[in-house]
């Protein structure tokens, strides 16, 4: 497009700018975006938001009952607001999409750099590890590792966190291999930087933007792993008012108070699509190939 | 062409109506829709009830329980016992033979029970008949056992469902681990095939002894774990009969016309049971502060939908010389007081477990957590697979490093009689590993009322001796009891006889397909 040929008349434009420019022109990745960020003042301000205790207020004369104005997601099997529940379950998956991302985005970052920027043995070993892990389908690599470190939303958040290693690592380790070819890192080096400050000054700030865009799209899958394994009761333990595990004790009901399912269900439906949708924005704003097409 | 086209539907529609159609004389063939996979045909090899109950089909014991679990000779005839209460002189029913055309006589009832007692077999029910000393054939017709020392429920024994007639020309010719895949027996129906884990399938025996039995000519025995396909097998009629019906799904089935709902009372009895060895379950007031704590009424309705009743004592009603004692009642400001005064006025944290992890048990566990909040006590659920239980509760060497807490299990006695409801659970020796014991309960009295019931043969002597035991137990509180759950079956209108029972287990002498 000619607005990238940069006019004299125009004010210097920063990445950030650049970058609202080309996001705010995609409708579906915006609105997306301002669902997410609903959800995260959701879970933030849960606490108050909710009209019961998530989990030690019941009501037994009340179980099962459908959405009303008192209770406007129903009542669950064991009289608990669902309302209530899926709120409060906004804070946890949330969490554990953050938390299991964040993590496995820091290690794999730090490895693709190293992997990267060394080559040789220590390229080799990462890569061949990562291999290894890729070659396990996500949610059964997940199943493994749970069963390895026990139940519980921790375990579950360092199994999603480790199945998220390996791509970060392989993504970053790409990046890096193209950037440290560069002539200004080149001239860094023959300048005597130490290979710590061509890592982190000049070579890990080219990688962010990949990073960034990878991090948004797998928030979606680690919400939705955490929840399968909550499901299958790996993860959650009652009565925590996780998605996944509130899902899995609807099943039961399902027939009789199909809105014990349908809640939990869209809940992690519209929160995952949402962050792939934003996701799909940011990298259509973030990578500068896109623009060149 | 639209209207040739509805022709042609019609058309269709009727030889479709017409393929449905049942002739006056089709034979019957029923289809029996259950829970779980069949571990075995062989009873004696079999922990679950569900494996017993199906081999019913093709097996029958010396004695056994009618469908309101009272016993009754099958097999035997009658029987005596010596004053001493060791020598048992069982008569057996006269021209009765095995579906492989051999006589059932007192020699099979030899190979069989020194088949069971024999240890090198392995069989899991070895434990219920290594009471028995030595089987003799007196005659074709009369066979003698002796105990090794008395014991009072043999005959409760014998009438468990693993206890049955196996023909010994078969197990001649397949072995003892081979008879499992070639079951021949003298029951009702002979067996056809097991396609595991999808069905099994058992046709009418000829040569029945029982005239005119069975009346259908086919039960097909599937397995369908999903609850709600098991359900919808009932509504499209695929199935005549399923058991059990989950809780949750009683209203839809009960609402669809040409299906029965049935709720049958059981012997199977939900409790709590606390490890008294522990802090702070040794102190009694705390584990009478538990039970009270727990509103069993709202228990009945939030998990088991309506389809069972507070709990009346540590026995369940149908077991023979239970004692009514409760139900404990449900106080809370009491519950509290006790607390307080056990020096646990902000109450405490500890482990609750459950000895199940499907949907109902998970229903209890966190119903259990609300209730037990109420009065400050905080629990972390733990929802323990087949495994797990086996290995944290179960088989758990050392009773002072056990790390069960609060554990929610249930028990079934399937002989029908207070013994096997007291001993394996409550009796001193019973701890786990050996039986279970979970709540590490020990009460000098009441094990020597257990051990004087067993060696009795009084029966006004044993009643007063259970009696005793039972009071003591409730009064000890090593459980919060629960409930008495219902059994839930549901069958097609046109399906009669099938039965199931306070145990479980079915009893289906007189099934009928109208």
């Amino acid at each position: 497009m000619s607005a990238t040929s940069a006019g004299s008349h125009e004010r210097m434009r920063t990445p950030w700018s650049e970058f609202w420019r080309k996001f705010r022109r995609q409708k579906i990745a915006l609105v997306a975006g301002a669902f997410v960020l609903l959800l995260v003042v959701v879970a933030i301000a849960a606490p108050w938001i909710v009209p019961y205790d998530a989990e030690t207020y019941f009501d037994y004369d009340a179980l099962n009952a459908a959405p009303s104005l008192a209770h406007l997601f129903g009542v669950d099997s064991l009289g608990r607001d669902i309302f209530s529940r899926i709120v409060m379950g906004a804070r946890i998956s949330l969490a554990a999409g953050f938390l299991s991302v964040a993590a496995g985005s820091i290690v794999g970052t730090i490895l693709g750099l190293v992997a990267g920027y060394y080559e040789g043995w220590s390229d080799r070993i990462i890569m061949r590890i990562c291999d290894v892990l890729f070659a396990f389908p996500g949610i059964l690599l997940a199943i493994g590792i749970v069963a390895i470190l026990g139940g519980g939303m921790a375990n579950v958040i360092a199994a999603v966190a480790i199945f998220s290693i390996p791509t970060f690592a392989r993504l970053v380790r790409g990046n890096t291999l193209a950037l440290k070819h560069l002539t200004y890192v080149e001239a860094a080096k023959s300048l005597g930087a130490s290979d710590r400050t061509i890592i982190l000054r000049h070579i890990f700030p080219g990688t962010i933007s990949a990073v960034v865009v990878y991090f948004s799209l797998r928030i979606g899958t680690s919400i939705i792993t955490a929840a399968s394994l909550s499901f299958l009761g790996m993860g959650a333990q009652p009565p925590m008012p996780e998605w996944g595990a509130m899902l899995d004790a609807a099943r039961s009901d399902m027939l009789v108070a199909p809105h014990e399912a349908i809640f939990p269900a869209l809940a992690i439906f519209l929160t995952v699509l949402a962050f792939n949708l934003l996701g799909d924005g940011l990298r259509d704003a973030l990578d500068p190939k896109i623009e060149r097409l | 062409m639209t209207k040739a086209f509805l022709h042609s539907f019609a058309a269709f529609a009727l030889a479709l109506l017409a393929l449905g159609a049942t002739p006056a004389h089709a034979s019957k063939d029923v289809v029996f829709a259950v829970a779980s996979t069949f571990t075995t045909t062989d009873p004696y090899d079999a922990n679950d009830t569900l494996s017993q109950a199906m081999a019913k089909s093709f097996y029958e014991g010396l004695f056994g329980f009618d469908k309101d679990m009272k016993l009754i000779p099958v097999l035997a005839d009658s029987y005596t016992v010596s004053k001493d209460g060791l020598v048992y002189t069982i008569k057996l029913k006269k021209g009765i033979k095995f579906q492989d055309g051999t006589d059932f006589d007192a020699e099979a009832v030899k190979v069989n029970f020194d088949r069971v007692t024999n240890p090198e077999n392995h069989l899991k029910r070895y434990g219920l008949y290594s009471i028995i000393a030595k089987t003799e054939a007196v005659d074709a017709h009369t066979a003698r056992v002796t105990l090794k020392e008395p014991f009072s429920a043999f005959i409760n024994d014998l009438a468990h469902p693993s206890g049955v007639m196996i023909s010994p020309a078969a197990l001649q010719k397949w072995g003892s681990k081979g008879i499992a895949f070639h079951p021949v027996g003298t029951g009702p129906f002979r067996f056809v095939e097991w396609k595991q884990p999808d069905y099994l399938k058992v046709a009418k025996f000829d040569g029945y002894w029982r005239k005119a039995y069975p009346k259908v000519d086919s039960i097909t025995w599937r397995s369908v774990v999903d609850n709600n396909s098991r359900a919808a097998l009932m509504q499209t009629g695929e199935a005549q009969f399923t058991f059990p019906v989950p809780y949750e799904l009683a209203g839809v089935l009960k609402a669809k016309p040409g299906l029965e709902l049935v709720a049958a009372p059981s012997i199977v009895l939900r409790y709590l049971s606390m490890n008294t060895l522990q802090k702070p379950f040794d102190n009694p007031k705390v584990r009478e502060a538990i039970a009270y704590a727990i509103n069993k009424q709202a228990l009945a309705k939030v998990a088991f939908n309506g389809y069972a009743a507070p709990a009346d004592g540590v026995v369940p009603d149908a077991v023979e010389y239970s004692v009514k004692l409760g139900p404990w009642p449900y106080d809370v400001a009491k519950a509290k007081k006790l607390l307080a005064e056990a020096g646990y006025p902000n109450g405490f944290e500890t482990e609750l477990w459950s000895a199940y992890n499907y949907s109902t048990a998970q229903k209890v566990s966190e119903f259990l957590q609300q209730q037990l909040q109420q009065v400050g006590i905080r629990t972390k659920i733990t929802l323990l697979e087949a495994g797990q239980r086996v290995e944290k509760v179960e088989s758990w060497q050392d009773p002072k490093t056990a790390p069960v807490r609060l554990y929610y299990v249930g028990w079934s006695s399937s002989t029908g009689e207070a013994d096997w409801a007291l001993r394996p659970l409550l009796y001193g020796d019973s701890w786990p590993p050996k039986l279970f014991n979970t709540a590490y309960y020990r009460n000098a009295q009441v094990d020597a009322d257990i051990k004087g019931a067993l060696a009795t043969t009084d029966k006004l002597q044993k009643a007063k001796l259970y009696r005793d035991a039972q009071e003591r137990i409730w009064k000890d509180a090593p459980w919060a009891p629960l409930v008495t759950e219902k059994l839930l079956s549901a069958h097609s209108r046109n399906l009669s006889g099938v039965y199931v029972m306070p145990d479980a287990s079915f009893n289906f002498t007189d099934i009928d397909l109208k």
